[in-house]
């Protein structure tokens, strides 16, 4: 509150984020991560949806992400619709430490496509980078999950196993590929270290176009406490963990 | 006393009841008496209301600890002490049931239909005082004999004696007095009722012990007596009954602060006045006890009783564990959701940190998926399940889940949670009813209430609440029913609504609420003097408001608004699955238009539901017939007001996802004609009533007694299709799901490659892939082709119709067209014999040039369409001055039974005159005969096939177009109304009257095809068919008259084989003498293992149909050969 109102007078404006992905991706936890800088190993599964909100500062304005939480199980599926109409922007998370979770993930991507609104900033995240081994990274199992990303789900789950310890399933590569041919952002997170977690939301909060931000909506008098609180704890975290990163002083 | 308030509630029921049905939804909305009852006592399904009567029961203070041995009382002493009720006495299959709010519906009201709700709980539980009695229960009933009343009866049960180990201990049977009223005959009815009911019940009483034993009351009213009876026995005769988790891991809250012990010691008078678990009876008490918050230990086995977990416990009592034995080890999709989330169901409570609660909820939620496979795993069970094993042990919890998931909260964990998302819409409508300016406000702010309210329903307000307030909803929830949850929700935003109205985003709404739960513990009116009221809770102001404001809130209100929401909310849900698995189908599916695909898709999904409801409903009829006499409704269990008949929508949860082959037929015979039978069984339904997309209308009730194919035409049933099924079926499931279908269609409708065609033509017929098709797969290639076309050709089939031919008269440029092909398909398999392998390089030769000649003149015409389009109107008729047929003809083909089939084409083509080629011909013939030989293996190969093909132009057009757009999807509608048909009919005749009416092709071919539904089309579909059908009739016509001549000279010979085709595709017998010579024994083994390669087996007409024509074409093979030789 003290660092949005009245110390700066930048243009504020809200922007709904809707987060989507396979049950047990880390979709809460990296809210929770992001708006509350915490973890919490056995997070209970979301019921529905839940929200939170966070701001971002950016150079020149500043955002407040409006944050929709959904549930991943496939049958709450029919749910999210209810969630993700009118949003700006989307995460789209899936777990490096299993395949089927990012096929899943192309399904919201493309539902998203069609169906939300268009011009939506969608962004593709892979959680759990910490589970894998840096060194091994998108290593001898390029090609095989290349296939794989297409609708078949979880078909080399052993293969990676044996290879150094490392959980990883879905080389980064392959991802990132996806994501550039649909035209989409894309990282790696692990919410659990906090790895990249802010990067997301600033990129976002920067892809953004100019014109489809509208105002924050109403006073918001009375929107502060939680968030308040939320922001000066983040920005802490924040400023000794990764350092000054581009703009998000949230 | 309670007499007479009683009657005050009856009366005011009676007032307030007419206002509630006035909004009343239709009859056949209304849950069924049956269904009523057994929510009203909450009764397991089984059960069924065999009698009623009205009562008047009367309690005598602590009955249930006089000695039973004792005198009884004279009933007028009896009378004058302790608590009368009057209400109604219901008798089912396996319970006595008495309650003072009577019945939820009008004694009147039918087994099938309640015409009215009366009682407060409209079914929605056992509201009122009364009892559910098991009738194993019970031990003893008398009758007394008495002046003022006709029947009374004592009843003694085996309260606190059902334990096994305690025979020695003089029972304690509690004794109930009920007084009948009704006549003489109604009371003698239902005492005969309840003694056959009594008789079958000693066979329970193993049952009620082993359940009962498990009971917390029993060890608690035990401890009791034992203590009374000098400790004898000793208390370690018992053990302590597994109350939860919470008896190892301290249960939720401060017991102290909670008044636990008071709690107990309450309970522990009211059991031992009004009877324990099986016995207990519902007095006023009862409802104030459970209001003020369960005791911890009881509270498990109070939940058992009024969710009626209890009965199905005690109907089943092994059921859990030899469910987990009898799947042990298997494995599931639903154990593998189940795994991820037992790491995080109530976290915070100790007793899912360890191994021990964890595998308790492991062992509950997979015991359950796989009793309800249907539902198997949805998040938030866990949680509910979580909180329940707090309380009770893991089988009570495993039955009270199920009771959960089938009755309280109907729909809720299926698949696609329509339930969740119904009830959601219900308590929007009634916040917008009861609040209306707060629902303006979220309107107008755009805030999604759901957000908020969703989970609470779902997880029962557990994961909201601090847990102890959520258990204390919990604890009325499964006494009154999900009301309980309307209404806790309608209060909370009641109470909090100063507050919402100022919120104006999600965000502000969902802080506010946080932080009243998180408060709820606190004074609800902290300033005030009162200290009485200082004391109340925030939690006891919720509970006020929701039950004492909100109390018009009844069952009644949300079936009726269920009722009103259901078909919105299952579109929806059925809109985005249709989205999703259209968008997932995968890469093969780009090749078809989303208009096609979201045909398929309905189309699919239509065929597999109205087959379900066939079925379900001859089933029902079977049924009907077959215990006529002993009404049994049929209800599926939807819950209140759940409509049978819809079970099986895709909204509802898993419907089938797999069309097996006669589903397959009924979907092809729906979008491609040639898939029509032409002997249908069954008269045709003249009723195009089933209008595009309302697949799921109610209508299917009030249908006629149906034919297996509904409403539809009657699919054909011909090898191709059976080979079709088999290629489709790529997972060898013997079934088809939609991506079997989708990827089938792809492969046939999304390549205009004529090359691609013909390769999968080929591949089809090639059963094992060697690349080869032997004679018999040429034979049936040929069959397959006379099959597809026997209605005309798909696209370029002129006037697109077979319709004219009902009419009695067929276009001439149609027969034409078909005489063509068929003479097309006789070339086919002469050439096929003739290029097959092995054969002489020698003869390779010359066919080649064969061939060669026709593709020219395909290409030729294919580029001047249009021009020719100009010359419509004097085309169509020139084929007419071809008709001459010689009579000489049909008396050379003997098997043309009817003689008027012949048609001017073939008949030209087979003039007797000589054929200048025929030596050639003849030596060619002679050289391929050798191929045809039956006894000298021979096979083509994909390229003579494509050869072959190519050689035929119309062949060749079949492949291009023909086939895939033979297949109707989005772009031409369903064949549906025959009204349309007229309009074709009398388009196709107004061009063609000259040329009709020459005709008697019309009347046989009509003959045959009698009882097809002509397809369905907009007008503007029609024209745009008729001009491109125009313009290719007119270019074919312009070709066919300069190659006439030619035609008629060379293919002099097979003129016969023509016809011989063409009786085979449009007549039914031929003469069995036919088949001769020494080959028609070998064609005869040859077809013997055919039956297994189709597998046929369908042992009805349909597998003879096959059969018979196979025996044809065996014959006419034959008959080739013969004439091969000569």
């Amino acid at each position: 509150m003290a660092d949005s109102g009245a110390t700066q007078p930048k243009p504020s404006s809200s922007v709904k984020l809707v987060l989507l992905g396979e049950a047990a991706v880390g979709k809460s936890s990296l809210v929770m991560r992001f708006v509350n800088n915490d973890f919490q190993e056995n997070k209970e599964p979301t019921i529905g949806a839940a929200f939170l909100t966070q701001k971002c500062t950016l150079p020149s304005r500043t955002i407040k992400f409006e944050i929709w939480d959904t549930a991943g199980q496939e049958r709450f599926a029919s749910l999210a619709p209810m969630y993700y109409r009118n949003a700006q922007a989307a995460l789209v998370v899936y777990d490096i430490t299993k395949s089927s979770s990012l096929t899943k993930a192309q399904h919201w991507v493309a539902e998203l496509q069609r169906q939300a609104s268009p011009g939506i900033v969608i962004a593709l995240v892979g959680n759990k980078a910490d589970l894998a081994n840096p060194e091994g990274e998108s290593g001898e199992g390029g090609g095989e999950v290349e296939e794989d990303v297409d609708g078949v789900v979880a078909g080399n789950e052993e293969e990676g196993e044996e290879g150094s310890g490392d959980a990883r399933k879905v080389p980064t590569k392959t991802a990132k590929a996806y994501a550039d041919e649909e035209g989409l952002l894309f990282f790696e997170t692990s919410a659990k270290t906090g790895m990249n977690v802010a990067d997301v939301f600033t990129a976002i909060a920067n892809a953004i176009p100019e014109t489809s931000l509208k105002g924050p909506r109403g006073v918001g008098g009375q929107s502060s406490l939680r968030e308040g609180q939320g922001d000066a704890r983040v920005n802490l975290g924040r400023a000794t963990a990764e350092g000054p990163k581009e703009g998000c002083a949230c | 006393m309670f007499n007479f308030s009683n009657l005050v509630q009856k009366a005011q029921q009676l007032i307030i009841e007419p206002t509630l049905s006035v909004a009343g939804p239709t009859s056949d909305r209304r849950p069924s008496k049956a269904t009523l009852f057994r929510h009203q006592f909450r009764l397991p399904d089984s059960q069924s209301p065999l009698q009623e009567i009205t009562a008047e029961l009367t309690l005598s203070p602590h009955h249930s600890q006089r000695s039973a041995s004792g005198e009884v009382g004279s009933p007028e002493k009896e009378r004058t002490q302790g608590n009368h009720y009057v209400g109604k006495l219901h008798l089912s299959e396996q319970f006595l049931c008495f309650s003072t709010h009577g019945s939820s519906f009008i004694s009147t009201a039918s087994l099938s239909s309640s015409s009215s709700f009366t009682g407060q709980t409209h079914g929605a539980g056992p509201a009122g005082n009364g009892f559910t009695l098991p009738l194993c229960a019970i031990r003893r009933v008398e009758r007394l004999h008495s002046q003022s009343y006709m029947f009374a009866l004592a009843i003694t049960t085996w309260n606190g004696s059902a334990d096994g180990k305690r025979k020695n201990v003089a029972p304690s049977g509690q004794k109930l007095t009920i007084q009948l009223a009704g006549s003489r005959i109604q009371c003698e009815r239902f005492c005969d009722g309840l003694k056959k009911g009594l008789r079958a019940g000693v066979k329970e009483i193993e049952n009620l012990r082993s359940v009962v034993s498990e009971c917390y009351s029993e060890y608690l009213l035990a401890e009791d007596e034992e203590k009374s009876e000098g400790g004898e026995q000793g208390k370690t005769a018992r053990e302590h009954p597994d109350t939860g988790l919470g008896l190892v891991f301290k249960y939720p809250g401060n017991a102290r602060k909670l008044r636990d012990a008071t709690k107990i010691r309450l309970w522990r008078e009211y059991l031992r006045e009004n009877g324990r678990n099986a016995t207990l009876i519902r007095q006023p008490t009862f409802h104030k006890l459970i209001r003020v918050g369960l005791p911890n230990r009881l509270r498990g086995e109070i939940w058992e009783l009024t969710s009626g977990s209890f009965f199905l416990r005690l109907q089943n009592p092994k059921l859990y564990t030899e469910t987990l034995a009898r799947f042990s080890g298997r494995e599931s999709l639903a154990i593998d959701e189940i795994e991820k989330d037992l790491n995080r169901s109530l976290p915070e409570y100790p007793g899912f940190q360890s191994e021990e609660g964890i595998g308790r909820l492991r062992r509950v939620l997979t015991a359950y998926s796989w009793t309800n496979e249907e539902v198997g795993y949805c998040q938030a069970m866990n949680i509910v399940v979580a909180a329940l094993l707090i309380y009770m042990s893991e089988s009570q919890a495993f039955f009270l889940l199920s009771v959960l998931c089938d009755r309280l909260l109907p729909g809720y964990y299926s698949t696609t949670m329509y339930g969740t998302l119904l009830d959601q819409k219900v308590f929007e409508s009634l916040v917008e009813k009861t609040m209306p300016i707060l629902w303006d406000h979220l309107q107008k702010h755009d805030v999604q209430l759901s957000v908020v309210s969703l989970p609470w329903f779902l997880s029962l307000y557990i994961n909201s609440m601090p847990l102890i307030f959520a258990f204390r909803v919990l604890d009325v929830f499964f006494l009154e029913g999900p009301k309980v949850l309307f209404q806790i929700g309608l209060a909370i935003l009641r109470i909090n609504g100063e507050e919402l109205l100022d919120a104006t985003d999600d965000g502000t709404f969902i802080s506010v609420l946080k932080s009243y739960f998180a408060r709820l513990d606190e004074s609800a009116h902290p300033k005030s003097e009162n200290p009485k009221l200082r004391a109340v809770t925030r939690f006891q102001e919720l509970m006020v408001v929701a039950f004492k404001e909100f109390a018009g809130i009844t069952q009644n209100t949300i079936s009726e608004q269920r009722a009103k929401h259901k078909d919105a909310v299952l579109a929806n849900i059925e809109n985005f699955t249709k989205r999703t698995s259209i968008r997932n189908l995968g890469p093969e599916s780009k090749r078809l238009s989303p208009n096609d695909l979201g045909f398929l898709y309905d189309r699919f999904y239509a065929i597999l539901y109205e087959r379900q409801q066939r079925a379900e409903i001859m089933q029902q009829e079977a049924d009907r017939k077959v215990k006529a006499a002993k009404a049994k409704a049929m209800e599926v269990m939807t819950g209140m007001g759940g409509n049978a008949v819809e079970k099986g929508r895709v909204g509802l949860g898993p419907s089938p996802t797999q069309m097996d082959y006669d589903g397959f037929r009924e979907f092809l015979a729906g979008i491609a004609k040639w898939a029509v039978t032409d002997s249908p069984t069954s008269p045709p339904e003249a009723s195009g009533e089933k209008a595009g997309h309302s697949y799921f209308g109610n209508s299917m009730r009030s249908r006629p007694p149906m034919s297996p194919w509904g409403t539809g035409p009657e699919p054909a049933d011909h090898e191709f299709m059976r080979r079709l099924f088999r290629r489709w079926d790529t997972d060898m499931t013997n079934s088809l799901n939609l991506q079997n279908v989708v990827t089938g269609f792809a492969q046939v409708k999304g390549t205009k490659d004529i090359m691609s065609n013909i390769s999968y033509f080929f591949e089809l017929y090639d059963d094992d892939g060697d690349g080869r098709v032997d004679r018999e797969g040429i034979l049936r290639i040929s069959e397959a082709l006379l099959f597809l076309s026997r209605r005309g050709m798909g696209e370029y089939s002129p006037s697109h119709s077979t319709v004219d031919l009902q009419q009695g008269g067929s276009p001439e440029r149609h027969s034409n067209r078909d005489e063509q092909f068929l003479s097309s398909i006789s070339a086919f398999i002469r050439r096929c014999f003739e290029y097959a392998d092995p054969d002489h390089p020698s003869n390779q030769h010359q066919p080649l040039s064969d061939t060669v000649e026709n593709p020219d003149d395909n290409f030729a015409i294919g580029t001047d369409d249009e021009d020719d389009l100009i010359d419509l109107k004097s085309e169509p008729t020139t084929p007419v001055p071809q008709k001459p047929s010689s009579p000489k003809d049909h008396i050379k083909h003997p098997l043309s039974p009817i003689p008027s089939n012949t048609d001017p084409l073939s008949s030209t083509s087979t003039p007797t005159s000589p054929d200048p080629n025929l030596p050639a011909r003849t030596e060619k013939a002679k050289a391929a005969n050798k191929a045809l030989d039956p006894n000298k293996p021979l096979y083509i190969t994909l390229p003579t096939f494509r050869m072959v093909i190519l050689a035929d132009e119309i062949l060749e057009q079949f492949f291009e177009l023909g086939f895939s757009s033979s297949f109707r999807l989005a772009d031409a509608p369903l064949p549906s109304s025959a009204s349309s048909s007229s309009n074709l009919t009398t388009f196709a005749n107004a061009g063609n009257k000259s040329a009709t009416t020459g005709l008697g092709i019309g009347g046989s071919v009509g003959g045959a095809n009698a009882g097809i539904v002509p397809p369905g089309k907009g007008l503007r579909g029609m024209l745009d068919n008729i001009v491109s059908d125009g313009m290719r009739v007119a270019a074919e016509v312009r070709r066919r008259m300069e190659e006439a001549q030619r035609e008629m000279d060379r293919e002099a010979r097979h003129g016969r084989e023509e016809e011989d085709e063409e009786d085979e595709g449009a007549s039914g017998a031929k003469d069995a003498d036919l088949l001769e010579g020494a080959e028609t024994e070998d064609v005869e083994v040859e077809r013997g293992s055919a039956p297994d390669l189709l597998g046929v087996g369908e042992g009805s007409g349909m597998g003879a149909g096959v059969e018979a024509r196979r025996n044809r074409s065996a014959s006419d093979a034959s008959r080739k050969v013969v004439e091969f030789e000569r």
